[in-house]
């Protein structure tokens, strides 16, 4: 049987943080996750790295704890972390006694807000309402790109002997006389079941926890909070941009690269698998996001998507934007299980204190002296200039740097090395994001890429302005050619699930440029490709499924028609 | 300025196919085009009904909104041969009827089947074949032979499949498309011969290729064929498609030697209206507005794609020209489907505008809104050309018909 001293379960930045803290205090740990890594809310979210100053009014334990771990992400996450800064502003319709508690607010929470002139908020935010804004302030937020931080724990986490295993769901505990003695589980892909044996399990499932505690027979008071975002194909911001005002929704926008994104809502869900979106949850995020940015509608949506907050709920507390962003650890030794903790709730900001507080209880439990030293040593080796001067010479010179921290040290010179040696490896696989065939090649190898999506998270194929209708057949055809998993030979399966994947994000939104890039998508791989199969003779256009309905057509009565 | 005969307004298919149609009728046009249209994206087939094995029949079942109602089987068929005498004399054959579909090999290995298909994509004859083989060309982006192949045998279980090499010497700099490729061996070809030369194929064999055979009509495919005893078949490409840029061409020159004017980079921006009647169009380029003055206007501009209609808001999809009325589903459950590549109708796709027999722009009651105004190509809604794979067939058909009208 296999074993380790710990096994983490779930691989959100939590679960991430703790595997990392884990291994390099000495202690055996190995992460078991039901999908592909950051899948869950660590992934789904604004990518919003806190300074604090939404927290200062409501909640100054959590405006502290965000100040303190954005000044220690930078640090060790600096690859991950766009230092753009952050403004808050204050719009007509805002309640102006606000203002004043959350200045107060910030100076009693260690947050640096610098007031700044409407004059020199409209030179840095050019697009910002000259009608609505009236006040604005500085602080220190930045953008925090959640994929890259994985992956760089990941590798860390590797380095001290960390294990990793995707797409292996939970499906029970082993408990001997009340005391945990392993871990049961699935291959999501091969069905195969086994069991991991353990001392101690952790459940970092976020908004899963509480199936993963029904397992145990352990209630959790995990709450799924659904908040959408949406993302736009230009960067409309050079900051984090914050309404001042009582945290609602559609508040916050973030410029990430090229892109920005607008969110969020904020609605409790019974499943946290419940990632759908909807055209009335678009339009009122759109409604909201224009009073700071009145021409917010010209910009080219590019898709919207939405995760799961995991709320902790103690028993009796609040729900929804009145619960705390707060977290909470529970060792179920308490409920007669000794081995198992759960640890719920906080944000993303903070995931390296929370992981670092629980590894300190489970390292008191196996008497492990070791201090945590996560805040101190940076996630990743920064790849030497020499490398990035020979990749420079086939890379689009935009593209270097980018690759560079997205694939790290080990993986970037292996790339580099394909990119001299084969020169047919040199093209670009994705033009939106720069993304070369070396590259693919690289992470299609990877024991980690079931499906061309795992793809798409560690390279950024299919995720810019095409949405992946040029990137899907190549990257079908170099997964086929290079994956070392089964799934992968199947490549009009996969090719379609990942165009799939991206219509799944587009559908609430097509309206505008959108509903153009759609046509393309459905030009090519429909018509061009034939990816949807007829079978001719078989399928008689009669069949009342092809047949269009007319009645569902009526006429645009917006529009004039005769008074010209 | 003098008025013209006719003033079309859309450079793609079906504004080429209207133009070229109404100066072989005698008439003075003008084209006013903007952008390059959908050609360059589309595989070069002409599909005119692809859910069906015997397109003409089941045109006739069509229900009565269906833009093929309004046009008729005659002008279909009209239409059809106009177009095969236009790309034959262009020296790019097509081949087909309207009472069958012809196969054609994508470049991901599925087969596509369409009524009109250029002689160098038929791939009628590949079944039976001995031995097929797939070019595989280095340095060539988008062309995956290993990928076609494993798809491609599932349909020809009884013939060999071999991935030839092919090195035309293309590498250098970085991504070369199909449209290099076929840019670079167009007047050079002898370099493709030579390789293909040397798989030594048979007669019993075929050899598949990326559409890299030229960009002006069949000429670099007559010069390989010859050479060789193995048939020759293209494949579908990732855009920019050399098909669909070699039939724009063929177009464009057809349309020089018609004496038809074609303004480029003309944005029409609103109609001249008096009294029903459209008598000119409001172009704007960069410095200042003018006027364009026709008979008749056939308004060719596309739909969503080429943004011949648009829709800003939900709900809300305008016509942006004339402000005719578009017919459209309500509510985001109509709107689209939950498949991408769903086994029905996408209803954002079937949305357009809605004519009489004579392609007029009627409102909801039925009444034209501009007796001399005619709609053609994707312009036209009530049915999702791209589902049910008659994009091509629809735009060549009503600029016929409406060209003659």
């Amino acid at each position: 049987m296999e074993k380790a001293t710990v096994v983490v379960i779930g691989g959100g930045a939590t679960g991430l943080g703790i595997l990392r803290d884990l291994s390099m205090r000495g202690v055996k740990a190995l992460l078991v996750e039901k999908n592909d890594l950051v899948n869950g809310a660590s992934s789904r979210y604004h990518g919003l790295l806190h300074s604090g100053g939404r927290y200062a009014v409501k909640d100054q334990e959590a405006a502290r704890e965000c100040i303190i771990e954005n000044q220690i992400m930078r640090k060790i996450g600096k690859s991950c972390v766009e230092p753009c800064g952050g403004m808050f502003t204050r719009l007509d319709i805002d309640d102006e006694a606000y203002e004043e508690l959350w200045v107060k607010g910030c100076a009693d929470s260690g947050i640096e807000a610098t007031p700044i002139t409407l004059d020199e908020a409209f030179k840095l935010e050019p697009r910002l309402s000259r009608k609505h804004v009236k006040s604005a302030y500085l602080v220190p937020d930045a953008a925090v790109d959640g994929f890259r931080m994985a992956w760089q724990l990941i590798d860390s986490s590797k380095r001290y002997g960390g294990q990793v295993k995707t797409y292996t769901e939970v499906i029970g505990f082993d408990t001997v006389n009340g005391e945990l003695r392993g871990v049961k589980v699935r291959n999501q892909f091969t069905g195969e079941e086994y069991e991991i044996g353990c001392d101690i399990a952790v459940n970092a499932a976020g908004g899963w926890a509480g199936f993963v505690g029904k397992l145990a027979n352990v209630e959790i008071g995990v709450q799924p909070d659904k908040g959408t975002l949406i993302a736009f194909n230009q960067r409309i911001v050079n900051h984090v941009v914050n309404r001042l005002h009582k945290s609602s929704d559609g508040d916050i926008f973030v410029p990430h690269g090229s892109i920005t994104i607008l969110g969020t809502s904020s609605m409790s869900v019974p499943d946290p698998e419940d990632t759908s979106t909807s055209r009335e949850e678009v339009e009122s995020l759109l409604k909201i996001g224009e009073e700071t940015f009145e021409d917010l509608r010209d910009f080219r949506i590019l898709r919207t998507f939405a995760g799961s907050r995991p709320l902790y709920i103690p028993p009796g507390g609040a729900v929804g934007r009145s619960a705390s962003r707060g977290f909470a650890i529970v060792d179920h030794e308490q409920d007669g299980l000794k081995g198992l903790f759960t640890i719920v709730g906080g944000k993303f900001t903070t995931y390296r204190l929370m992981a670092e507080k629980m590894c300190n209880q489970i390292c008191a439990k196996l008497n492990n002296s070791t201090p945590c030293r996560t805040a101190e040593e940076p996630l990743v080796e920064e790849v030497s200039q020499a490398d990035k001067d020979r990749a420079k010479k086939f890379f689009p010179s935009y593209g270097t740097n980018l690759a560079a921290t997205r694939l790290g040290v080990e993986r970037f010179k292996k790339v580099v090395e394909r990119l001299e040696n084969d020169p047919e490896s040199r093209e670009l696989v994705c033009e939106c994001e720069n993304v070369t065939r070396a590259e693919v090649e690289e992470i299609c190898k990877d024991d980690t890429s079931f499906i061309v999506n795992d793809v798409r998270r560690r390279t950024r194929i299919g995720m810019g302005t095409c949405q992946g209708n040029f990137c899907a057949l190549r990257a079908a055809a170099v997964f086929a050619d290079m994956g070392v998993e089964s799934t992968a030979k199947d490549s009009l399966t996969r090719m379609k699930e990942f165009l799939q994947g991206r219509w799944k994000g587009i559908r609430p939104v097509l309206l505008g440029r959108t509903i153009r890039e759609t046509e393309m998508t459905r030009a090519i791989y429909e018509l061009s490709m034939a990816v949807r199969s007829l079978e001719v003779g078989v399928r008689s256009y009669n069949d009342t499924k092809s047949t269009p309905n007319s009645s569902l057509l009526i006429p645009n009565s917006k529009t004039g028609g005769e008074s010209q | 300025m003098k008025t013209a005969d006719v003033i079309v307004i859309g450079g793609g298919l079906a504004g080429f196919m209207a133009a070229a149609v109404a100066a072989n009728h005698g008439q003075k046009v003008t084209l006013l085009t903007y952008g390059s249209g959908s050609l360059p994206l589309m595989s070069g087939a002409i599909d005119v009904l692809g859910n069906t094995e015997t397109p003409d029949t089941a045109i006739k079942n069509l229900p009565a909104h269906h833009p093929y109602k309004k046009i008729g089987l005659k002008n279909i068929d009209s239409a059809t041969k106009f177009f095969c005498d236009l790309t034959s004399q262009a020296n790019l054959p097509y081949v087909g009827r309207l009472s069958a579909q012809i196969p054609i090999v994508t470049a991901v290995g599925t087969l596509k089947h369409s009524c009109l298909v250029p002689e160098s994509m038929d791939a009628s004859n590949l079944v039976g074949k001995k031995k097929i083989f797939v070019a595989s060309i280095k340095g060539l982006k988008d062309f995956y032979a290993e990928m076609l192949v494993d798809n491609l045998k599932s349909h020809f279980h009884d013939s060999n499949f071999e991935v030839a090499k092919i090195d035309l010497k293309l590498l250098g700099g970085r991504d070369i498309t199909c449209m290099d490729a076929a840019q670079l061996l167009t007047d050079n070809e002898q370099p493709l011969a030579n390789e293909l030369k040397a798989l030594n194929a048979s007669e019993d064999d075929a050899i598949i290729l990326p559409p890299i055979l030229g960009i002006m009509g069949s000429f670099s495919r007559s010069v390989v064929k010859t050479q060789l005893r193995a048939e020759i078949i293209e494949t579908t490409c990732l855009p920019p498609s050399p098909p669909g840029i070699r039939l724009q061409r063929a177009f464009i020159r057809y349309l020089q030697k018609s004496d038809v004017k074609v303004f480029e980079n003309s944005k029409v921006v609103r109609g001249v209206v008096e009294d029903k009647k459209v008598t000119g169009v409001v172009v704007e380029n960069a410095v200042r507005e003018k006027i364009f003055r026709g008979k008749k206007i056939i308004l060719a501009t596309g739909g969503f794609y080429s943004g011949g209609i648009q829709m800003r808001e939900f709900d809300n999809p305008v016509e942006p020209i004339f402000d005719i009325p578009v017919f459209f589903p309500t509510g985001a459950e109509n709107w689209s489907n939950q498949q991408l590549f769903s086994d029905k109708p996408q209803g954002f796709s079937m949305t357009g505008i809605f004519t009489n027999e004579n392609l007029n722009p009627v409102n909801e009651d039925g009444k034209i809104l501009f007796e001399n105004l005619h709609v053609v190509g994707a312009n036209l809604g009530g049915c999702d050309k791209i589902f049910e794979r008659s994009a091509g067939g629809i735009a060549i058909a009503s600029a016929y018909k409406a060209a003659t009208i």
